[in-house]
């Protein structure tokens, strides 16, 4: 296949949703690695408790919070 | 795995977008599996495995395999709290 292929606009369109979809599963692999070692502090049973399911539900949208105010913050401090 | 062999062209020797995006999607799902793989192994290793020993004890193996579970479960539940809430 050589570059050409490329300006396939629907291959285009496809790849782009391809990556789309990867840069989400990289954010949940990483949020769920980043909030498992704040919330499941414990020994491991066979169910999480409620307080480690929304520790996690928690932690997970904070963290996404705190991305936006980042770079809400990096973007206005730039001007 | 030979990307270029004749599946991906149709007859007129354009690229065929669907057979060129199921390779595509074949190998992130790989790439992905891998990394997951590695993290929970890491992971269920840290939690279940604190005294090496010269082979799994029952306790350990049942931790893990229960750790396995969990970290899975953790995987949806911080997917459903990323992208089914509206805000």
């Amino acid at each position: 296949m050589d570059a050409s292929a490329l300006n396939n606009p629907r291959l285009k369109a496809l790849i782009e949703e391809e990556r789309t979809k990867a840069l989400a599963n990289e954010l949940v692999a990483k949020l769920t690695d980043v909030c498992w070692d704040k919330c499941i502090t414990g020994s491991i049973g066979s169910s999480f408790s409620k307080s480690e399911t929304s520790c996690l539900s928690n932690c997970a949208k904070r963290f996404a919070e705190l991305k936006m105010l980042t770079m809400q913050k990096l973007t206005s401090s730039s001007r | 795995m030979d990307s270029f062999s004749s599946p991906s062209l149709s007859p007129s020797g354009n690229p065929n977008p669907e057979a060129v995006m199921e390779q595509i999607k074949a190998q992130l799902a790989q790439a992905y599996a891998q990394e997951f793989l590695e993290t929970v192994g890491k992971k269920c290793f840290e939690k279940c495995v604190t005294k090496p020993g010269s082979s799994l004890s029952g306790s350990e193996s049942s931790c893990i395999s229960r750790c396995v579970d969990r970290y899975i479960e953790a995987t949806g539940i911080v997917s459903r709290a990323l992208f089914s809430s509206q805000r």
